[in-house]
C-alpha cells in the first residue's frame, strides 16, 4: 500500500434549512478542496460520494449530479451511505483506491441539506424495516436512545447534570470562534442548566440538531501533488467499524438491547478506533487533536472512554479537570463539536477530518491547538456504522 | 390497559393478550441462546449454527433498567389520540433472557419511576380505528 496525503479540504459552513439544492452545497464544498489543493477538476480519477438520503434519486445518486456540475470524466463514481458515518466510507474509500494504486487522485465528498424539523420513518413497512416500530410503538426520536444510555452512565458512575452542561459550555466557546459552525453563541453553564429538558436526563441544548452542510477532501499519492500542496497531511489510518455481539448499548433504531454485555459500548466505535490504533502503530497516548461526535453530551464522555482515552468512569474526571480543553492534555473538538454545528448525515465525517486537517496545518485562528502532530477523527452512525481516521504532519 | 376483546395491536406479531397476560412476542435461538426481539431482530452469535430458533413469550414481570422521560411529541407516523406528553419511556430488563426492552410507561407516576423497580407489560391504547377497536402498542407500567 502507498502513502495518501490530503492536500485539498472544501467546506460549505453548517447552517439552518435551506431551499437551495444539495448539489449547490457540494459544489461549493469541491471547489474550496480543488482550489486548496491547486489543481485542475480532471486530476480527479475516482469520486466517492455520499449519499444524501432525503434527496430522492439525486441524492442516491449524489457522486453523478455532483460530476455533471465540473464537467463528466468517465471516472468511477460510487455513491454510499453509512448512516452518519457515511463520509467515512467516503474518505475510506478514496484512501484505499490510491493506496492500492488504482487511481493517483481522489475525491471524498458529502452534502446534506436538513429535512427540517424531527428525522422520522422512510418507509411504511415494519415487518422489512424495523425502523418504523420504534417510531409507531414506542415513540422514540433519537436523543431518546442517548437519554437512556445517559440514565445508566449516571447511575453507573458519578456523572452530573452538571457535566453535562459543562460539555456544552466548552463546545460552545469553540464553536463562537469558529466561522464554518453553525450555532456561534456562547452559552453559560447556568444557561445551559436551565434550558429545557427534551428527554430527561438531556437537555434542549445538549443535543445537537440536524443541519445543512457540506464538506470535501481530495487525496494523492501523486508526488506532484503532494510537493505543490500547502502543508499536506499523511493519512495513517482510516478505518470502518460494525456492532458486535454482546454491545449493550441500544442501537437507535432498534427496541431491545443485550442485557449482559460482552462486548464494548458503541462497539462499531470501538472497533474502528482499535483498528486504526493497530494499522497506523499510533496509539490515543499519541493524539494531539481529537474530534469525536458530541451528538449529545453524554456521547462526548462516553467516547473518551470507548476509544480507550481513558478508562470506563474517568472521562467526567477528564473533563472536570480541563484535560479536554484547547489548551489541556488532550484537546476535544476544537471545532465547537456536532453541538455548534448540528449533524449534516453525509457530511459531517468528512468536515471532522478537515477540522483535524486544518489543526495540523495551523489554520484554526482563535481556536488553534499549539503545534499538533497527530489528530484523529471519530463518527458515529446509527444502526452499527462507525468510522476513524488518523492523520499526522 | 383497554378491552381486551376489542384491541388491535398497531403492528402486528409484537404483543401478545391471549392468555390474559400482557406478555412481549420474543424469539429465541436454540442453537445460542440468544432471545430477539421483535422476532425477526435477529441477534445471532457469530458462529451460531442458527437452527432451532422458536417463537417464546417474554414474562410479564421485569426491572427498570433505563428510564427517560420525553417532553417533546413524537413526529409521525406516531400517533395517539390525545396528546400524552411528556410521556415516559423505561428500558425493562428481562434477567433470565437476558434481553432490555423498550416501551412507552403508562398508568405510573413518573415521578417515582427509580432504576431497579419492578415493572409488569400491559398496553396503551394509542386511537380507536374505523372499525371501533382500540389500537394498541405495548407498554410498562410499576408494580403496584
Amino acid at each position: 500500500m502507498r502513502d495518501v496525503y490530503i492536500i485539498g479540504t472544501g467546506i460549505h459552513p453548517w447552517m439552518g434549512f435551506s431551499e437551495k439544492v444539495f448539489s449547490d452545497f457540494a459544489a461549493v464544498a469541491v471547489n474550496g478542496a480543488l482550489k486548496d489543493a491547486d489543481i485542475e477538476w480532471n486530476k480527479i480519477q475516482t469520486i466517492m460520494a455520499g449519499i444524501f438520503i432525503y434527496g430522492g434519486n439525486a441524492g442516491h445518486l449524489s457522486g453523478q449530479y455532483l460530476e455533471s456540475i465540473f464537467g463528466e470524466t468517465g471516472v468511477p463514481v460510487v455513491n454510499v451511505y453509512n448512516a452518519c458515518a457515511t463520509g467515512s466510507a467516503a474518505i475510506r474509500m478514496a484512501y484505499n483506491s490510491v493506496a492500492a494504486g488504482e487511481t493517483d487522485t481522489a475525491l471524498a465528498f458529502g452534502a446534506d441539506v436538513s429535512p427540517k424539523g424531527f428525522l422520522t420513518a422512510k418507509s411504511d413497512n415494519a415487518v422489512q424495516d424495523r425502523d418504523v416500530i420504534r417510531w409507531k410503538m414506542t415513540g422514540m426520536p433519537n436523543p431518546v436512545y442517548w437519554a437512556l444510555e445517559c440514565r445508566k452512565r449516571m447511575a453507573k458512575y458519578d456523572t452530573t447534570e452538571q457535566d453535562l452542561a459543562l460539555v456544552k459550555v466548552l463546545m460552545s466557546e469553540y464553536g463562537s470562534k469558529n466561522p464554518d459552525a453553525r450555532f456561534k453563541k456562547a452559552y453559560t453553564l447556568d444557561e445551559v442548566l436551565n434550558s429545557v429538558y427534551v428527554c430527561e436526563p438531556l437537555r434542549l441544548y445538549e443535543i445537537c440538531p440536524v443541519s445543512t452542510g457540506a464538506a470535501a477532501v481530495i487525496v494523492t499519492a501523486d508526488k506532484e501533488l503532494i510537493s505543490k500542496a500547502d502543508k499536506t497531511v499523511k493519512i495513517n489510518a482510516t478505518t470502518m467499524g460494525s456492532s458486535m455481539y454482546g454491545d449493550p448499548t441500544i442501537r437507535i433504531s432498534a427496541v431491545s438491547c443485550p442485557a449482559v454485555p460482552e462486548a464494548s459500548m458503541l462497539s462499531e466505535s470501538y472497533s474502528a478506533s482499535h483498528q486504526a490504533y493497530e494499522k497506523s502503530g499510533i496509539g490515543p497516548e499519541d493524539v494531539d487533536v481529537l474530534e469525536l461526535p458530541d451528538n449529545s453530551s453524554w456521547h462526548y464522555l462516553v467516547y473518551l472512554e470507548v476509544c480507550g482515552f481513558c478508562k470506563e468512569g474517568e472521562a467526567d474526571k477528564m473533563l472536570r479537570d480541563g484535560e479536554t480543553k484547547i489548551d489541556g492534555k488532550l484537546p476535544v473538538n476544537p471545532s465547537g463539536g456536532f453541538s455548534s454545528h448540528g449533524e449534516a448525515l453525509s457530511a459531517q465525517a468528512i468536515w471532522q477530518v478537515i477540522e483535524c486537517a486544518n489543526q495540523l496545518r495551523g489554520r484554526c485562528g482563535e481556536r488553534q491547538v499549539k503545534e499538533p502532530k497527530v489528530a484523529m477523527a471519530q463518527t458515529y452512525g446509527l444502526m452499527g456504522n462507525s468510522g476513524t481516521t488518523i492523520i499526522s504532519i | 390497559m383497554g378491552n381486551m376483546t376489542n384491541m388491535v395491536a398497531r403492528i402486528p406479531n409484537l404483543v401478545d393478550w391471549s392468555t390474559g397476560e400482557v406478555r412481549l412476542m420474543s424469539a429465541k435461538c436454540n442453537s445460542c441462546g440468544t432471545y430477539f426481539f421483535p422476532k425477526e431482530h435477529y441477534q445471532h452469535r457469530p458462529g451460531c449454527s442458527r437452527e432451532g430458533v422458536e417463537d417464546a413469550l417474554l414474562p410479564s414481570k421485569g426491572k427498570l433498567a433505563s428510564y427517560t422521560i420525553q417532553h417533546y411529541p413524537c413526529p409521525p407516523p406516531f400517533k395517539t389520540e390525545k396528546n400524552i406528553t411528556p410521556y415516559g419511556i423505561g428500558l425493562v430488563e428481562f434477567e433470565n433472557e437476558k434481553i432490555q426492552v423498550a416501551g412507552i410507561i403508562t398508568d405510573t407516576d413518573l415521578k417515582s419511576l427509580k432504576l431497579g423497580m419492578e415493572m409488569e407489560t400491559t398496553t396503551l391504547t394509542m386511537f380507536t380505528n374505523e372499525e371501533k377497536q382500540e389500537v394498541v402498542t405495548w407498554a410498562f407500567r410499576a408494580v403496584k
